[in-house]
């Protein structure tokens, strides 16, 4: 792989693309494809790679198994794998040394879809989650997941909200089993029962402030804003 | 330096206070709190607490597990920004 061009030249490729964002900078993912690590770095001088993973089943990386690279899906095999602060250091076949490696250095992995692991009953993939529409048991729709937050415990959906439900701001739903009582995804509709308390309720409006006895009134606004612009003026 | 043993855990008494309530009436309702230093006792168990983490109130079930943590330990403050199209999940019901 070291004497062949690395990259074609952009938009040489035929799939379609979907836009994703990561850390506010777009990341191209192929249509059928998903994400599994990004080499973030080299490490010695014999080639190895540090990958960041992107992936719930980090055992999917073992020697001899083929992912693709780059958004021109290069197939590559992995020679080696061994953990290291958190992250992984892979050697690929094919790049030998550090220069070949350096290369590579902001590429994604990628596998095919067909290749992701089975999820267990009531798991979902996040990238599925997003976009839902979320409504109550009545059928009062809510509004649209726009994040998923990691939590150390539940993970939380943020719901960006339709007009007139909690206050107009984001609704954070515990993915518990009392909260998400139905996820359909064919439909693109999450049903959800709302505990008391969750929905932010309508604030009273504020009283006005007492003022402090012995104290001259304040002057009426007209004759403020003069002043302030002979100041300035 | 660690808090005397004679004090024992802290916890806001407001917030025990209101959990107690909700124990003894049965009732279940997301409680709202700014207090995420109190440590989780075993009456919280089994209730949902927002805890709010700078800006908003993030909702947290507490389970088991989690007594004798912080509260503040489960709604971090910084989040990762940017799902991909990767493969991780969420587990959106647990039966």
């Amino acid at each position: 792989m070291t004497n062949e061009p690395k990259r074609p030249r952009r938009g040489t490729t035929r799939r379609r693309r979907q836009t994703y964002t990561y850390y506010n900078r777009p990341v191209f993912i192929p249509e059928g494809y998903l994400i599994v690590g990004r080499i973030v770095g080299v490490h010695g001088l014999k080639g190895e790679v540090k990958v960041e993973l992107h992936t719930d089943f980090p055992e999917r990386f073992a020697p001899g198994a083929v992912m693709y690279l780059g958004e021109e899906l290069i197939p590559v095999t992995l020679t080696s794998v061994r953990p290291h602060k958190g992250r992984l250091l892979v050697g690929l076949e094919g790049v030998e040394g550090r220069p070949a490696a350096e290369e590579l250095r902001g590429e994604w992995l990628y596998i095919p879809e067909e290749e992701a692991k089975e999820l267990e009953e009531g798991v979902y993939w996040i990238h599925d989650l997003l976009g839902l529409t979320v409504q109550t048991e009545e059928g009062r729709p809510l509004g649209v997941i726009k994040d998923v937050l990691v939590t150390g415990a539940n993970d939380v959906y943020v719901v960006e909200v339709q007009e007139g439900v909690n206050q107009g701001r984001d609704l954070l739903i515990p993915a518990i089993a009392d909260v998400v009582q139905e996820v359909d995804l064919e439909r693109g509709i999450m049903t959800v029962r709302l505990l008391p308390g969750m929905e932010e309720e309508a604030r009273p409006p504020k009283k006005p402030r007492k003022r402090k006895p012995g104290r001259k009134p304040a002057p009426p606004r007209a004759d403020r804003s003069e002043g302030a612009g002979d100041g300035q003026g | 330096m660690s808090r005397s043993l004679k004090k024992g855990p802290y916890v806001n008494p407001k917030l025990l206070k209101k959990i107690e309530e909700m124990n003894r009436t049965g009732e279940r309702k997301v409680i709202k709190t700014w207090s995420r230093a109190s440590t989780i006792f075993p009456q919280f168990v089994g209730h949902t607490i927002a805890i709010h983490d700078g800006r908003r109130h993030v909702p947290i079930y507490i389970t088991e597990n989690m007594v004798g943590h912080k509260l503040g330990e489960f709604a971090p403050t910084r989040y990762f920004r940017g799902h991909i199209k990767s493969e991780k999940g969420s587990r959106a019901r647990r039966r």
